[in-house]
């Protein structure tokens, strides 16, 4: 293996990112998932599993993991960890019951050694629901002004009506590509 | 160069835009159902879709589009469990090509994973047969479907709620049983390993499965490391196989749960010294597993530029300016310098650091890539360390490996951007080093591995640092890397380093002028080294950052290279950059050259004599350009020192022996060049001792392989264009006498290499030397190209004198008079005489059909002189002569060697369509031009017997060419080589098909009849016409006229094959005539008499060969024509054939044969006495 081959494999690899989509059950997820990939969003049932789903975009091939939010799956995140080059927190605006819930289990996430490096997206989602928090609103509540470890950003969108789900997307791929690539 | 070329456009033409098969994946799918049970099917199935995949092995992406749907589609057929296993076999077997084309990671994400999948897959596992060696595809698939399935995010324990078999009994949880298969397949030796092992480690890594079952299995494994016997294959593979899975498992798994079992891991493996077992693949994964123990050691780390040094991937950096301004300011983690280190992180590093050394590339892959990751997470004083071992690898005592596992090292640092700027004094200095490696072991070298990594090492330089800090070696880097684009000698080292010059234009800009020579110096443009050296480097040596380390380079490095081909690149590409920097060659590289040219080493010595050739002789086209000469160039002191020389390498025996061989080619280049150069040479002493080296060189050399007298006599065109003429253009006459006769005589020589070159150099000298002696030249060059006793197969010299003819043709000119000004006519007839006879020149020797080169040469000089001849007058060559010319080409354009075909095939065309002047009395020449259009020049291709022979056999239709080209197939068509036969065979079958009417065919036969006895005992025709005939008469091409008229054919043709075996004793010759007598059985009366006898007689011939092949030939005739003898014979006859052995001593078989005799109803032949066997020796008593 010479130098000619590592390029090539690089140069594959380089087009490809990890994203893995996590946040409280019910939060709109696999919504996401689908509004991006063109799918119909009408008959979504709770995530009992995990998807991949692989979208093309600005030239990058994404591999987008969307794992179960609900509280018996959540200590299986973990399983997912490996190799992300992106996070997408997903929190349900409108649901200021379990916000706080919402900031526990986010803390928790950012402590974690292997998603360390990766660029956090976080999609206040929702925005089309009546009483929902604002981005700002959210952003105050997760405390994310306190977060030095990671590039940020919180964007307000909604997933049935897709507004802003691109904004977000190419924030992050803009973040993950303006880094060096490494293989590790 | 030629390979080299063809590689590459090769690998152009692989090159695919898109994966186009989806449909006939589908289809192929499909089909599998119906096809499974033939076995045939199923084995073109497998063959096509493993073409299809294959052909994206380079480019697998291509065919992610179409993945998904591929594998559900396959994996719908293999998970059915209603059907025959054996079609689930051949799905599985599909996957996994799919699979293998694109690397289980990106197809095990497509699996599917429900919690329903579970327990099927799971079952499924448990049911298969891990020993049966046809199905392994089915285990391997099984294993990675399991391993997706087994990261769903559930309790393992729900699943075990009805846990009860129909038994009643408790069935294991559900975890253990995946575990356990898991545990039982990390020790099979198929495949189906690598994918256990790869399930388990994901398992494993559940919070559930770790909480439940990690420890035992830690124990476990290590009890299987311990407790396996090394010197077994089943114990080195159950230990693969848990290392494999162990090192998957430390790479995936969560750092702090897996921490505690690192130290005992380590330590089993140190206490098993598995780094140094003989198993190459133990050896990888004792790295790879100690590479993933230390990064458990130690907390990861996120490094702080790696936003800083431009995107991801070059192409986007050099489109986008700058950044997006959305980034929010982050502060990046603080090096933590003070947190623990612990001590096992030094065996760690001890073990990669001697795996960098390892004899297997792999291994040292895997320790430089461990070596990188490790220390990306050390504290800075600690990091530093690593870097000072890994550059102790680079001494002069440590062997290639080491400098290629530390280069690789110091690249998987680099680009961590670990290597301080204050190490880069250190570090660039080796790597350039590096880049240059080549050590000579034996005839060749090694070291392409070396340079290959050091490029790799530049090309991270330029993702890690800050343009900044490598300011102050960007020259240097820079100049290095031009030099190993350019100059390197392995096509894979001259792309590396373009690709590495690339990455630090786009991401440094410090180069320079890199963007002009990124551009010119490309990923292609660099595949021909010709290319880079002759053209390539003229260009950047425009820029003078370059130029002068280009020529040091060349001139210390490369003129001492081992490749010869490579030092003769070097002087041209060096003759070429002297006007690039003519000062710097003329004040210093000459003077520093020469010394060089009669030093210790032979290769310096034959390179540097070539580049002070060159390099001279260029700058005297420098001075001629500017009215100058080279003494205005060169002091007195230099040129007084390259007269000397030769005389030091004579004096020095440096002519001697196999490094003279070597060392004389240059020698003559230099005294070539140095007389092109005008060299002021007042003194008779040194043309002298140039003279003795080039006659030495031409007529005193034994046989080489070298080209030392194409190199000899242009020196010797050159020496007397300078040396040996008057002002007046007159030849000294003392040295004309003198050199010529030297010449004449040795051109008569016994040893036929002296002829070669002795007829070589007559006919190169310049006009003016022979002028006067023409006639005694030519008359010389005529003996030489005679065949006679004692020059019978010197058929090279031959070829040379033909050659020389022409050239002396062409320098003096033909006349219409006979006067001593060029050629006479007299001279002329002789020569063509002289050329008609050496067409017909077939020597054989050793190395085959040797007279190929003299036809050949006789060809080409024939035309040569032809196309003079018409210039001035066609008249001086009568008709005959024309048709002869042109009968010959055709017949040559029949023949068997593909070379000559082309040159006669090339010839023939580029006369028949000549304009101006036309070649006349072409016979034919409309039917000939139909046959051969003016496109055909370029188009057909006569060495390819598929392309010409189709057209060729067209000229059987034409009297004047019916003997010859017939002729030519005989021997192409009885030939060897299997495409030529095909082809020739095939198209004058066809051709006899299509002019089949009995008048065409006798002409047709009568001409072969003619071939046959005009070639009576010549093997060189005879015998492929004894193939020919059986070919033209067992495919039935002469039925027609067979069976219409009455012919004479069949009786002629025996009577001349009777003839040609007559008294021979060459087994070739006879059993090829048994093949042709079982053809004329079919004939009828008398000739199948004689035939059968001739038969038997072969039956106790004294060679066994000839007796057992007569016996099975006359066994398959006997079957084709059963009307030979009484039918209820016939049962009799065959067993008697079949059963005797014909091997067996002659009176054994006798009497069988004459019993056959008798049942066929033929005379027994008559056992002869002494006297009658002189004259038929086939049956010996």
């Amino acid at each position: 293996m010479g130098l000619l081959t590592i390029l090539k494999k690089m140069k594959q690899k380089e087009k490809e990112m990890r994203l893995l989509m996590l946040g409280l059950d019910n939060a709109g997820k696999t919504t996401i998932l689908k509004k991006f990939n063109g799918e119909d969003i009408n008959t979504i049932s709770p995530t009992l599993g995990f998807n991949i789903k692989t979208l093309e975009h600005k030239g990058f091939k994404l591999n987008v993991w969307d794992v179960g939010g609900q509280k018996s799956l959540r200590s299986y995140w973990r399983n997912y960890f490996e190799s992300t080059d992106g996070l997408i927190w997903v929190v349900d605006s409108a649901d200021k019951r379990r916000l706080m819930d919402c900031r526990n289990e986010l803390d928790g996430l950012l402590l974690e050694e292997r998603l360390a490096g990766a660029t956090l997206l976080v999609f206040a989602n929702k925005q089309d629901l009546p009483g929902a928090f604002p981005a700002e609103e959210i952003r105050k509540t997760l405390r994310l002004d306190e977060i030095k470890t990671h590039h940020w950003m919180i964007i307000g969108c909604s997933a049935v009506t897709g507004e802003n789900l691109l904004y977000g997307i190419d924030w992050l791929i803009d973040d993950i590509a303006s880094r060096i690539f490494t293989m590790d | 160069m030629e390979t080299e070329e063809n590689v590459e456009i090769a690998q152009k033409g692989s090159i695919r835009d898109e994966f186009l098969e989806a449909a006939e994946v589908k289809d192929l799918t499909d089909s599998l159902s119906a096809i499974y049970k033939d076995q045939i099917a199923v084995e073109l199935a497998i063959e096509k879709f493993t073409r299809i995949v294959d052909e994206y092995q380079e480019q697998p992406h291509l065919m992610d589009p179409y993945m998904e749907e591929m594998l559900v589609r396959i994996l719908n057929i293999a998970r059915r469990r209603d059907h025959d296993p054996a079609l689930s076999h051949l799905a599985f077997k599909f996957m996994y090509l799919l699979t293998k084309a694109r690397g289980l990671k990106t197809v095990v994400r497509l699996l599917p994973h429900e919690v329903v999948d579970l327990e099927p897959v799971l079952n499924y596992i448990y049911q298969q047969d891990a020993t049966d060696y046809e199905t392994w595809e089915t285990r391997y698939m099984l294993f990675l479907w399991m391993s997706i399935i087994c990261m769903i995010p559930f309790d393992m324990a729900r699943l075990d709620s009805n846990a009860q078999t129909a038994t009643g009994e408790v069935r294991e949880p559900t975890m253990l049983r995946i575990l356990n298969i898991g545990k039982r397949y990390l020790s099979v030796c198929d495949k189906s390993r690598d994918a256990a092992a790869w399930m388990v480690a994901k398992f494993l890594t559940r919070q559930d499965v770790k909480n439940e079952q990690l420890p035992d299995f830690m124990d476990w494994s290590i009890k299987t490391m311990t407790e396996v016997d090394l010197e077994t294959m089943p114990g080195m593979t159950a230990l693969s196989g848990v290392m494999m899975a162990m090192a998957q498992l430390f790479k995936h798994g969560k750092r702090e749960d897996l921490v505690e079992y690192a130290p005992i891991l380590l330590t089993t493996m140190i206490d098993l010294n598995l780094f140094e077992v003989k198993n190459t693949q133990i050896r990888k994964f004792a790295i790879k597993l100690t590479q993933r123990l230390g990064l458990t050691f130690l907390k990861s780390r996120v490094a702080a530029w790696r936003y800083k040094r431009g995107s991801r991937s070059l192409a986007e950096n050099l489109k986008a300016n700058g950044m997006g301004d959305t980034v929010p300011k982050v502060k990046e983690e603080d090096l933590d310098e003070d947190y623990d280190v612990p001590e096992q992180v030094e065996d760690v590093i001890e073990k990669l650091l001697v795996g960098l050394r390892d004899t297997d590339t792999v291994v040292r892959w895997s320790a430089a890539k461990g070596v990188g990751r490790i220390t990306n997470r050390l504290p800075q004083e600690l990091a530093d360390q690593v870097v000072e071992s890994v550059l102790e690898l680079f001494s002069s005592v440590e062997r290639d490996e080491a400098w290629h596992g530390g280069c690789l090292a110091l690249a998987e640092l680099g680009r961590r951007g670990l290597l301080v700027p204050e190490r880069l004094p250190e570090v660039v200095p080796v790597v350039l080093k590096a880049l240059l490696y080549d050590e000579k072991r034996g005839a060749c070298s090694v070291g392409s591995h070396v340079r290959d990594a050091a490029c790799y090492v530049c090309w991270s330089f330029a993702r890690a640092y800050d343009p900044e800090v490598i300011k102050g070696h960007v020259n240097n880097i820079a100049t290095s890397l031009v030099i190993a684009t350019i100059f390197d000698r392995e096509v894979n080292c001259r792309k590396a380093a373009s690709a590495a010059f690339q990455e630090n234009v786009g991401r440094q800009g410090t180069f320079p002028h890199g963007i002009d020579i990124v551009t010119t110096a490309d990923y292609f443009a660099v595949s021909s080294k010709v290319n880079t050296y002759l053209n390539i480097s003229l260009y950047i040596a425009q820029f003078e950052e370059y130029t002068q380390a280009m020529i040091d380079h060349l001139t210390t490095i490369k003129i001492a290279h081992w490749d010869f081909v490579i030092r003769e690149l070097t002087s041209q590409a060096l003759h070429k950059l002297t006007v690039k920097d003519p000062e710097y060659m003329k004040s210093q590289v000459v003077t520093r050259l020469i010394p060089l040219c009669t030093g210790i080493d032979l290769n310096t010595r034959h390179g540097a004599t070539l580049a002070v050739a060159e390099i001279v002789h260029a700058l005297s086209l420098l001075a001629q350009s500017e009215d100058r000469t080279i003494a205005d160039y060169l002091d007195g002191e230099c040129i007084s020192a390259l007269k000397k020389i030769t005389s030091t390498m004579e004096i020095g025996k440096m002519f001697k022996g196999m490094t003279g061989e070597v060392l004389k080619p240059a020698a003559c280049e230099l005294i070539q060049k140095l007389s092109l150069s005008k060299l002021p040479c007042p003194e008779q002493d040194t043309v002298d001792h140039w003279q003795s080296v080039l006659d030495d060189s031409i007529i005193e050399t034994l046989r080489t392989v070298t080209d030392i007298h194409d190199k000899a006599v242009l020196a010797l065109r050159a020496l007397c264009n300078q040396y040996y003429q008057l002002e007046n253009g007159q030849p000294i006459p003392a040295k004309q006498d003198e050199i010529l006769n030297r010449y004449m005589t040795a051109a008569k020589s016994g040893q036929e290499f002296t002829r070669m070159g002795a007829t070589m150099a007559l006919g190169v000298l310049p006009k003016f030397f022979i002028l006067g002696k023409v006639d005694q030249v030519i008359e010389t060059l005529l003996g030489a190209a005679t065949k006679t006793a004692t020059s019978e197969k010197f058929a090279e010299a031959r070829r040379d004198a033909f050659t020389a003819m022409s050239s002396i043709c062409t320098t003096v000119g033909i006349s219409r008079s006979e006067s001593k000004e060029g050629i006479s006519p007299s001279q002329l007839k002789e020569i063509f005489t002289a050329l008609f006879e050496g067409m017909k020149d077939y020597t054989m020797d050793s190395r085959g059909d040797v007279g190929a080169w003299v036809r050949e040469a006789c060809m080409v000089s024939f035309t040569e002189i032809m196309q003079l001849v018409l210039q001035l007058d066609q008249s001086l060559l009568d008709q005959g002569s024309y048709i002869f010319l042109i009968q010959n080409l055709v017949q040559q354009a029949a023949e068997k060697i593909d070379r000559t075909r082309g040159v006669a095939g090339g010839i023939l065309l580029k006369l028949l369509h000549q304009e101006s002047p036309v070649v006349p009395y072409i016979p034919h020449r409309e039917e000939l031009i139909k046959i051969f259009p003016k496109s055909d020049i370029e188009l057909l291709n006569w060495s390819a017997p598929s392309d010409c022979f189709p057209k060729i056999t067209q000229l059987l239709t034409l009297p004047q060419y019916q003997y010859h080209v017939l002729l030519g197939l005989t021997v192409s068509v009885g030939g060897l080589t299997e495409s030529l036969v095909k082809h020739s065979g095939t198209s004058l079958l066809s051709f006899l098909r299509n002019h089949n009417s009995p008048d065409e065919l006798q002409t047709v036969t009568d001409i072969v009849l003619k071939i046959f006895r005009d070639f009576q005992k010549i093997d060189r025709v005879s015998l492929p016409m004894m193939k020919m005939a059986d070919l033209l008469l067992s495919s039935g091409s002469f039925d027609n006229l067979l069976t219409s008229k009455e012919s004479s054919f069949p009786t002629s043709l025996l009577k001349t094959l009777k003839a040609e075996i007559n008294k021979s004793a060459d087994a070739q010759k006879l059993l090829i005539s048994i093949d042709l007598f079982c053809s004329l059985i079919q004939f009828e009366g008398n000739i199948r008499r004689k035939c059968l006898s001739q038969l038997f007689l072969f039956l106790c011939h004294r060679y066994p060969k000839i007796r057992k092949t007569a016996a099975n030939k006359l066994y398959e005739a006997l079957l084709v024509y059963d009307d030979i003898f009484p039918e209820e014979n016939s049962e009799t006859v065959q067993e008697l054939l079949t059963e005797t052995n014909w091997q067996d001593s002659i009176s054994a078989v006798r009497p069988i044969r004459n019993q056959l005799c008798d049942l066929v109803g033929i005379p027994k032949p008559i056992v002869k006495t002494k006297q009658s066997k002189a004259e038929e020796g086939d049956d010996q008593t």
